[in-house]
C-alpha cells in the first residue's frame, strides 16, 4: 500500500534547479534510501516532504491526502537531522519528551513512552545528560528516539550518520534498521554513502540532477542498473567493449554472454563487468601487469594495468590472490560462471 | 604570572611591558583612589564611603541606576529584536555592512555628536518637537524634556540599541536553524519553539548584554554633560566634585564615589563572565 | 493563499514595520542635525514651502577652517595613531605568546585585559587627578598624555579580536608545524602568524579610532584639547558650525568603518565589533 506519493515535484532556488519532475511512491512500512551525489536534490526532496520548503509545482499525498498546505508541525512526521539538532538546553530525556509535550500527551503515558524510547535506544546511562556531555553517536541515538517517540506516520532521516566516525556509523546504521523493522515505521533515509544505502534499504532511489533515476532493491540496482550513471555510481565497475554476434549473444573479452538489457540497436556496446566477475591468469605473454594487491580479508582487490583497457579492478578470493605478485604479467578474462552481462550503448557517456 | 616567567625569556619580554603598562596607568591611580577613599582626612575610616551613599549622592546613585536600568532594558529588548529581525536577511546586500559599521560608530563614538543631534531633534527648537506641535501635541505637556529622565533614556537608546545589537549578533547566529526545524516537526508552533528553545538559549547572553548596557549607561558622561542634563546622576556629580572649588575634605568624596562605582562594575563584570560561560556551554558543540 | 503562507507574510510585514521604525529612530536625529547644520532657516520659520531653501555648507566650512578645530583635529589624529600603535605593540606579542606558548594562562590574561572596562574614563579621571596631576604635572601638560589611557580602554576589544584571530587560524598548530619544518621563531612570527592577524589588527584599529574620536569625559575633565572637547567649545559660539562638524565626523568615521567591514567581508572574515 502506498503511503507517500510525490508526483512531478519541481523546485528551483534562484536559477539553480534542485528538483525537476521528482516522482516517487513509497509503500507503507518500507525503508527507502535516497542516494545520490551532493547537489542531486535528495535533501531538498526530504525538506519539501517535511514542509520546510515549498515545491514550485507537483503534488504530494500522504495516505491519499494532499499535504502541500500543511505546516511542518501538522504533518506528524519524525525527523533526524545531520547533526546539532538536539536542543542544547534540555537533557536527553527532555529532548525525547519534547514532541509528546507538544502533543499534550501527559503524565504516565508520556513517561512510559519516553522510558520505552530510552530503553530501545539503549540510552539508560545517558538519559539525564545534556547534549554537550554526549558523544556524536549518543546524540544521534537521542535524536532518533526523539523522532520516533511521537509515533510518526513517516520517519525522515537526513544524512543522520555523516558526522560520525566509521565504526559508530556502522553500528548506528544497523541499529536504525533494527528499530525500523521493530516498530515498522515507513522511513526515508537520505544519504550520499552507497554502502549505507545498500546495507539497510528495502529499496534505494538513486538521484541525479534533481531526478529519480531508478528506484529498486539494492540487488537489482547492482545487478541490473537502469543506466550507465547508476552502473558507475553503485559499486565499482570495469567497462569493456562488447560486439553483437549473429546469434544475438554478445562477445566480451572473447567470451559469449547474454545481455540483461540490450541496447536498442548497434553492433557494439559497452559491457559493465564487476570486479568479482574477473579472473586473472598468470602468463608470461599476458597483456596486463599487476600494479597493486590490497588484502581486504576474505577477498583481495587487485589492480591491473592493461594497455588496451586501462586500469582493471579485480576482486579475488584471498587464497587465490596469494599466488600473485606485484609486477606479474597476467591475462584478464571473465569468470566461467558469468553468463549474463549489462550493456549500454556506446554513445551514452 | 609565575608560570609565564619561569625559565621563559619570551614570556618575560611580553609580560613585563603589559604589566608595567596596566600597573602604572590603571592599577596605581585606582589604588590611590581606593586608599584615599578609605582614609578620609588622613586616618582610616568609612566616613567618606558612607557619605558617598547618602543625601544628594545617594539620590545620584539611585537616579543613575534607574536611568541605566530603563535604557538597558528597553535598549536591550529592541537591540535583541533587531539582531533577530536581520538574522538570515541576505538582501539588501549592504544591510549587514551598514548595520555593523553604524553600530560600532553609534555605540563607541556616540557621545558629543549624539547630544547635538538630539538637541536638533527633540530640543525646544527641534525638528520632532516642531512636527509634534504641528500635530497639536506639545511634548512638554507630558513632562518630556530632553534633559529630564525619559528624555535621557530616549537619547541613550541611540547608543544602547546598537551596543546590544553588536553583543547579541554572535549569540543569535549561534541559534541553529535545525533546532527550529526539529521543534516544528515535533509539533511545536513557532511560538512554542521560542518559549521552550529559542529564548532559554538566548537568555544568558541577553542578561549579560543587558548588564553591559547597564554599565555603559551608568558610566556615560558626555551626552548628559553636553545636554546639560537636569537629572542628578553619578557621572555629573563626579564632574562637580572634580571641578568645583570644593570645601576641604570633599575631595575624598569623589574618591569614595569612584570606589563604589568600581565595586559595582566589578560585580557586574563577574556576573557577565558567569553568564557568558553559561551561554558558551550551550552553544559549543 | 494558504494559511502557512499568510502567516509567513504577516511576520514579514511585522518585521519590515519594525525595521522601518528603527531606521526612522536612527535617521531622524541625523536628518534633524543635517537640517540645522546646513539649512539657514530657523525652525520657527520653517514651513513646508521653505523646505528646499537656504541650504548651504557654510557652517561646515567655518568649522573646518577654524584654527582651534584644525589643531584639535591634528591632536586627535596623533592620539589615534599613537594609541593604535601602543596598543598593538603591547598586545600583539602578548596574545601570540599566550596562545602559542602558554595557552593555560589565557583566562588570566583575558581577565586582566578586561580590567580597563571596570575602570571607565569617568572613574579613572579621579585617580589620575589624584596622582599624575600632583606627582608628575609635566606628564599631563601635553595633550598626548591621553595616549596611554586611550590605549588602555581599547585593550578589552583589541585583545579579544587578536585572541579570536589567533584561534581562528589555529596559531599553535601553525607555529608547531613551521618550527617542525625548521623555521626560526622570528621567521614564524613574521612570515606565518602576523600576516594572518592582519584583519584582527585592522578591526581593532578601526574601533580604536571610533573610541578616540568619541571620548569626551576624560579629555574634558583633564582640560585637554581634542576634537570632541573643542567641538563642544566651538558649538557654544557657533551652533550651526558645531553641528555640521559633529555630523561630518560621525558620518566620516562610519564610512571608513563601513569600508573596513566590507573589505573584511569580501575576504570571508566577520567583523565582530562587540567591544566590551
Amino acid at each position: 500500500m502506498t503511503i507517500v506519493s510525490m508526483k512531478g515535484i519541481a523546485k528551483s532556488f534562484g536559477s539553480s534547479v534542485a528538483l525537476a519532475d521528482f516522482t516517487i511512491d513509497i509503500r507503507s512500512g518500507e525503508l527507502i534510501c535516497l542516494l545520490g551525489p551532493s547537489g542531486c536534490g535528495k535533501t531538498t526532496a526530504l525538506r519539501i516532504l517535511a514542509g520546510f520548503e515549498r515545491a514550485d509545482s507537483g503534488t504530494m499525498l500522504i495516505d491519499s491526502k494532499d499535504i502541500s498546505d500543511l505546516p511542518p508541525e501538522k504533518r506528524g512526521f519524525g525527523m533526524v537531522f545531520q547533526e546539532y539538532s538536539l536542543f542544547p538546553n534540555m537533557t536527553a530525556r527532555q529532548n525525547i519528551e519534547f514532541g509528546l509535550r507538544m502533543q499534550k500527551i501527559g503524565g504516565a503515558s508520556r513517561k512510559e513512552t519516553v522510558d520505552r524510547m530510552i530503553d530501545i535506544t539503549r540510552l539508560e546511562e545517558h538519559a539525564d545528560k545534556f547534549p554537550h556531555q554526549m558523544s556524536g553517536g549518543q546524540k544521534q541515538r537521542v535524536a532518533l528516539a526523539r523522532a520516533i517517540a511521537i509515533s510518526p506516520r513517516v520517519l525522515l532521516l537526513d544524512e543522520p550518520l555523516s558526522a560520525l566516525d566509521a565504526k559508530v556509523r556502522e553500528s548506528l546504521r544497523d541499529e536504525i534498521r533494527r528499530l525500523q523493522l521493530e516498530i515498522g515505521v515507513t522511513t526515508i533515509f537520505v544519504t550520499h554513502d552507497q554502502y549505507e544505502a545498500l546495507a539497510i534499504a528495502d529499496r534505494v532511489g538513486v538521484m541525479s540532477n534533481g531526478r529519480l533515476e531508478q528506484l529498486a532493491s539494492p540487488r537489482e540496482l547492482y545487478e541490473a542498473p537502469a543506466n550507465s550513471f547508476i552502473a558507475e555510481f553503485i559499486g565499482t565497475t570495469n567497462t569493456f567493449s562488447a560486439q553483437r554476434r549473429p546469434d544475438n549473444k554478445w562477445e566480451v573479452l572473447s567470451k559469449q554472454l547474454n545481455s540483461i538489457i540490450a541496447p536498442a540497436n548497434g553492433a557494439v556496446a559497452r559491457a559493465v563487468i564487476r570486479p568479482e566477475q574477473i579472473a586473472l591468469d598468470v602468463r608470461d605473454d599476458g597483456d596486463g601487469t599487476i600494479l597493486t594487491i590490497s588484502f581486504l580479508g576474505a577477498i583481495s582487490r587487485v589492480i591491473v594495468a592493461d594497455p588496451t583497457h586501462g586500469h582493471i579492478v579485480a576482486d579475488l578470493i584471498s587464497a587465490d590472490a596469494a599466488r600473485l605478485r606485484i609486477g606479474d604479467r597476467v591475462a584478464i578474462r571473465i569468470r566461467d560462471d558469468v553468463t549474463e552481462v549489462v550493456l549500454f550503448g556506446v554513445d551514452v557517456a | 604570572m609565575g608560570a609565564f616567567l619561569r625559565g621563559n625569556r619570551l614570556g618575560l619580554i611580553v609580560a613585563v611591558p603589559f604589566s608595567a603598562f596596566i600597573g602604572l596607568f590603571l592599577i596605581y591611580p585606582s589604588l590611590v583612589v581606593l586608599f584615599k577613599a578609605l582614609t578620609p582626612g588622613g586616618a582610616f575610616g568609612l566616613s567618606a564611603m558612607t557619605r558617598a551613599l547618602s543625601g544628594t549622592y545617594r539620590s545620584g546613585f539611585i537616579n543613575s541606576a534607574w536611568l541605566s536600568l530603563a535604557s538597558a532594558v528597553i535598549g536591550g529588548a529592541i537591540g535583541l529584536a533587531l539582531a533577530l529581525a536581520v538574522k538570515g536577511m541576505t538582501r539588501p546586500r549592504w544591510l549587514h555592512t551598514i548595520l555593523d559599521s553604524w553600530s560600532a560608530v553609534a555605540s563607541q563614538l556616540g557621545g558629543v555628536p549624539l547630544a547635538f543631534a538630539f538637541i536638533a531633534t527633540i530640543g525646544t527648537q527641534g525638528l520632532l518637537t516642531k512636527l509634534l506641535m504641528q500635530l497639536g501635541v506639545d511634548p512638554a505637556n507630558f513632562g518630556l524634556s530632553i534633559s529630564g529622565f525619559w528624555g535621557l533614556v530616549f537619547v541613550y537608546l541611540y547608543f544602547q540599541i546598537p551596543l546590544m545589537f553588536l553583543v547579541m549578533t554572535p549569540a543569535v547566529h549561534g541559534l541553529r536553524e535545525t533546532w527550529r526545524e526539529a521543534a516544528l516537526i515535533l509539533g511545536a508552533s513557532p511560538l512554542q519553539y521560542w518559549r521552550s528553545v529559542g529564548l532559554p538559549l538566548l537568555l544568558p547572553a541577553t542578561l549579560g548584554g543587558i548588564l553591559l548596557l547597564f554599565v555603559n549607561a551608568f558610566t556615560a558622561y558626555s551626552t548628559a554633560a553636553v545636554l546639560n542634563a537636569s537629572l542628578n546622576i553619578v557621572p555629573l556629580q563626579i564632574r562637580f566634585l572634580l571641578q568645583g572649588n570644593v570645601i576641604t575634605g570633599e575631595e575624598d568624596l569623589a574618591n569614595a564615589i569612584v570606589t563604589w562605582v568600581i565595586i559595582l562594575l566589578l560585580l557586574t563584570l563577574l556576573l557577565v563572565t558567569l553568564l557568558q560561560r553559561r551561554a558558551l556551554r550551550w552553544t559549543r558543540s | 493563499m494558504t494559511s502557512q503562507a499568510a502567516a509567513q507574510k504577516r511576520s514579514h510585514i511585522f518585521r519590515a514595520a519594525f525595521l522601518i521604525l528603527i531606521a526612522g529612530y536612527f535617521a531622524l536625529p541625523l536628518l534633524a542635525m543635517a537640517r540645522f547644520a546646513f539649512q539657514n532657516v530657523p525652525m520657527a520659520l520653517l514651513t513646508p514651502e521653505k523646505l528646499l531653501t537656504g541650504w548651504s555648507a557654510a557652517g561646515l566650512q567655518t568649522a573646518l577652517t577654524d584654527p582651534q578645530i584644525i589643531s584639535a583635529t591634528w591632536t586627535s589624529i596623533q592620539i589615534v595613531v599613537l594609541s593604535i600603535i601602543l596598543n598593538l605593540v603591547i598586545l600583539v606579542p602578548l596574545a601570540i605568546v599566550t596562545e602559542v606558548r602558554n595557552p593555560a594562562l589565557r583566562p588570566i590574561i583575558t581577565a586582566l585585559t578586561l580590567l580597563p572596562w571596570v575602570i571607565p574614563p569617568i572613574a579613572l579621571v579621579v585617580g589620575v587627578a589624584a596622582t599624575f596631576r600632583i606627582a608628575a604635572p609635566w606628564f599631563l601638560a601635553s595633550n598626548l598624555s591621553l595616549v596611554p589611557f586611550y590605549a588602555l580602554w581599547a585593550m578589552p576589544f583589541t585583545y579579544r579580536l587578536l585572541d579570536a584571530g589567533l584561534r581562528a587560524i589555529n596559531a599553535r598548530t601553525l607555529y608547531e608545524a613551521a618550527r617542525g619544518m625548521g623555521a626560526s621563531f622570528p621567521a614564524v612570527m613574521l612570515r606565518v602568524i602576523l600576516p594572518n592577524m592582519r584583519s584582527s589588527m585592522i578591526a581593532s584599529a578601526a574601533l580604536t579610532t571610533a573610541l578616540v574620536l568619541g571620548e569626551f569625559a576624560f579629555a574634558s575633565l583633564l582640560l585637554k584639547s581634542t576634537l570632541p572637547t573643542e567641538m563642544v567649545t566651538f558649538e557654544r559660539s557657533d551652533p550651526r558650525g558645531g553641528l555640521a562638524l559633529a555630523l561630518f565626523v560621525m558620518v566620516f568615521t562610519a564610512v571608513i568603518l563601513g569600508l573596513v567591514v566590507r573589505a573584511m567581508r569580501r575576504r570571508g572574515l566577520t567583523f565582530h565589533a562587540s567591544g566590551v
